[in-house]
């Protein structure tokens, strides 16, 4: 220890409480071991807060983004208050919950920030300009949803990789399953009636068949009390799954996810 | 069972009134257990708490005091001898203004037990610009790495007046990578220095 | 937010010498007030009463270790959200890129240490609309600077108040990080990254004040499951 770093020591420890105080301290170049500071106990990290390794965020991007609608808004056909109504986006599904909308644009137009959206309405596939502040904040999900009509299979995909498979009954050829790109609007549960076993999710998709269909004629993915009839293509629209295999897609599938239906 | 029970010891409990108090007014009258006046922290004072003590904050800070008046001096002594210029010239200027104030406080709350300053040297690291970029970014971690080792031990009191420091030696610390081209936080967590890794780093630089 | 409630007005002069967070707050809360009192106005004062979305478990009389431990969170969450935000928006660039690419790092780093140690007793995260300022880089920059001064001023304010060392050593350590982060954005904004000799504290009630001024804290989550019938074709 350099005797220059021991004379502060000894200065400091002349006037604390621990060591016996002496005049001669000050004149010495080395100061004994215990006037030297070698610092209080250190405490011990909670293992939590030991942090090796951190959360990025590399393998979550080129996800897809929805937020809630907040005020039902008036979709237009392009991002300005001059063009075209397209249709309405509401701030409540026909099931009672929060209508969210998958953002596949903005753009700043008149001083504003505009999104681009799919609509709920037919024809299916029909998109229009809302309003950004109508829409609460930003979701982001990394799955996506594959129907196959031709060979009745539903296909869960994240990052490229194949979460789940199932196979699928679908839209009889008089109420068929429409193609589109879709998305996952809400998830509903605890029915009374068996028909959509114990769990269901909506989508933005309708029927292009059953358009007097109370609440519009919604195309939904859900269990079946009926599971031999699957594969098939059985239903007014729906997608139908058995119901361990709808519960299975419960636990991967988030809200929001894109639906493709080929 | 709940994963938060302490098992590492507890401070000394503190009124949430009076360190709030504390803190906002800051400075000296916070570290009046220090200099052993009763300046309405007898309450702290007087704790009998293993883990917090004015003898112990006396040692702690006067190590503080240690590493400010060396930074102090090592910044000063560049800006006279390393022809800095630019951001790093500024950082210098700035950083080393702010070092004397840290060390000014210290040795107001110390009082007596501050004693005299050593004398430094510090060789080429303040006058060759490259060296004195790296001697800053070691000496700005060690003295954050020690402060936040340390920093358990104080008085609540002692710790609310020294973080106004420490988060200031944090922003020195993230300036100089900066400058040298490092991420200026390249961990989540900071991990703490020994007083006596500390004086290792800090030997070479005092004269004897 | 309103006097008569006991709870302190905002005091931006107690961090923010140089203006830069005053600057900022006075661009968040014109942009996101403005938002906010469009969407409310036929609800009136009773709505900007209610906007205590901050989750109360983890605000004011924050004088229990899990308590203060959930005050962190709540900021941790509040910061993750608006960085991971960022990144996935992908409307930065270069050095402004990269630090909120690592910062966000961090910052989800510092949400799942504090959820793991507080395990069942950790609050919820919060619902966030941050109103579009992660989706340019200058609303980006100025709201980064805001957040970074807004969390160690917030760790300062806590760290005397916490009765366990092991919880202590571990606010100090996170300090730090979130002072090197302020200074890390500052420069990046143009301003100096320790503009003081001493930074100033704030107390819980600071801190939730200005968190509410800033309207991300939404009201509620978005109700997406439900207990009905579906209304499906079948």
């Amino acid at each position: 220890m350099a005797a220059g770093f021991a004379v502060s020591f000894a200065v400091a420890a002349l006037v604390s409480p621990r060591v016996l105080p002496s005049q001669g301290l000050v004149r010495r170049l080395s100061a004994p071991a215990a006037a030297s500071f070698s610092g209080a106990p250190v405490a011990r990290l909670p293992a939590a807060l030991d942090i090796r390794r951190l959360v990025p965020l590399g393998d979550r991007l080129g996800a897809s983004r929805w937020a809630a609608v907040e005020h039902a808004a008036v979709a237009r056909s392009r991002p300005t208050l001059h063009s075209a109504p397209v249709g309405v986006v509401p701030a409540r599904t026909p099931d009672g919950t929060t209508n969210i909308v998958v953002a596949d644009g903005e753009a700043d137009s008149g001083g504003q920030p505009w999104v681009h959206v799919s609509l709920a309405m037919l024809p299916n596939g029909t998109e229009g300009w809302v309003p950004r502040r109508a829409l609460g904040g930003w979701s982001f999900v990394d799955t996506r949803l594959v129907i196959n009509r031709a060979r009745l299979t539903l296909t869960l995909w994240r990052a490229g990789r194949v979460m789940f498979r199932a196979r699928v009954g679908i839209g009889a050829p008089g109420t068929p399953t429409p193609a589109g790109t879709f998305y996952v609007r809400d998830r509903l549960s605890g029915f009374t009636d068996p028909m959509y076993g114990p769990l269901a999710f909506g989508t933005n998709a309708r029927s292009p068949t059953l358009t007097d269909w109370p609440g519009g004629g919604v195309v939904g993915i859900h269990g079946t009390d009926q599971p031999n009839l699957i594969p098939g293509r059985i239903s007014h629209g729906c997608v139908r799954l058995a119901n361990s295999a709808i519960l299975r897609l419960g636990k991967l599938m988030p809200i929001g996810t894109p639906v493709r239906i080929e | 069972m709940p994963p938060f029970d302490s098992t590492e010891g507890d401070r000394p409990r503190v009124s949430s009134h009076l360190s709030r108090g504390t803190l906002l007014k800051g400075s000296i009258a916070g570290l009046g257990a220090l200099a052993g006046a009763a300046v309405g922290t007898t309450e702290l004072a007087a704790s009998p708490d293993a883990h917090g003590s004015a003898a112990t904050d006396k040692e702690i800070l006067t190590f503080g005091l240690l590493i400010e008046r060396l930074q102090a001096a090592f910044y000063a002594e560049a800006l006279r001898s390393a022809h800095l210029t630019g951001e790093v010239h500024q950082f210098a200027q700035v950083v080393g203004g702010q070092e004397q104030e840290h060390a000014k406080f210290l040795e107001s709350a110390l009082g007596s037990a501050a004693g005299n300053s050593p004398h430094f040297k510090f060789g080429d690291a303040v006058t060759d610009p490259a060296k004195f970029l790296a001697t800053a970014i070691s000496l700005e971690e060690t003295g954050l790495g020690v402060y936040n080792g340390q920093g358990v031990n104080l008085t609540p009191a002692s710790l609310a007046a020294a973080a106004k420091i420490v988060s200031v030696e944090a922003r020195h610390t993230a300036w100089a990578r900066a400058l040298a081209g490092k991420l200026p936080a390249p961990v989540a967590v900071d991990a703490t220095v020994s007083v006596t890794r500390a004086k290792q780093t800090f030997q070479p630089f005092i004269a004897s | 937010m309103t006097a008569g409630d006991g709870v302190r007005s905002l005091r931006l002069d107690d961090f923010d010498v140089d203006g830069a967070v005053r600057d900022t707050f006075e661009v968040m809360q014109c942009h996101t007030r403005s938002i906010f009192l469009r969407r409310t106005a036929g609800a009136g004062l009773a709505a900007l009463g209610a906007v205590a979305a901050w989750p109360s478990e983890a605000s004011a009389a924050a004088t229990s270790d899990t308590a203060i431990l959930n005050f962190a969170l709540a900021l941790e969450y509040l910061q993750a959200s608006f960085y991971t935000e960022a990144e996935r928006i992908g409307a930065l660039h270069g050095a402004l890129k990269q630090q909120a690419d690592v910062v966000g790092g961090h910052e989800r780093a510092h949400v799942k240490a504090f959820r793991q140690l507080l395990g069942s007793k950790a609050i919820k995260e919060p619902t966030f609309n941050f109103h579009g300022v992660t989706e340019s880089a200058d609303t980006f920059r100025t709201t980064a600077v805001a957040f970074e001064d807004l969390a160690a001023a917030a760790y300062k304010g806590q760290a005397p108040l916490i009765k366990s060392r092991s919880y202590l050593a571990g606010a100090l350590a996170i300090h730090s990080v979130e002072a090197r982060h302020a200074a890390w954005i500052r420069r990046l904004a143009g301003f100096l990254p320790a503009a003081k000799a001493f930074d100033e504290p704030l107390d819980a009630h600071e801190v939730v004040n200005i968190v509410n001024s800033t309207h991300f804290v939404t009201l509620q989550d978005p109700t997406t499951s439900s207990q009905t019938s579906p209304n499906f074709t079948g």
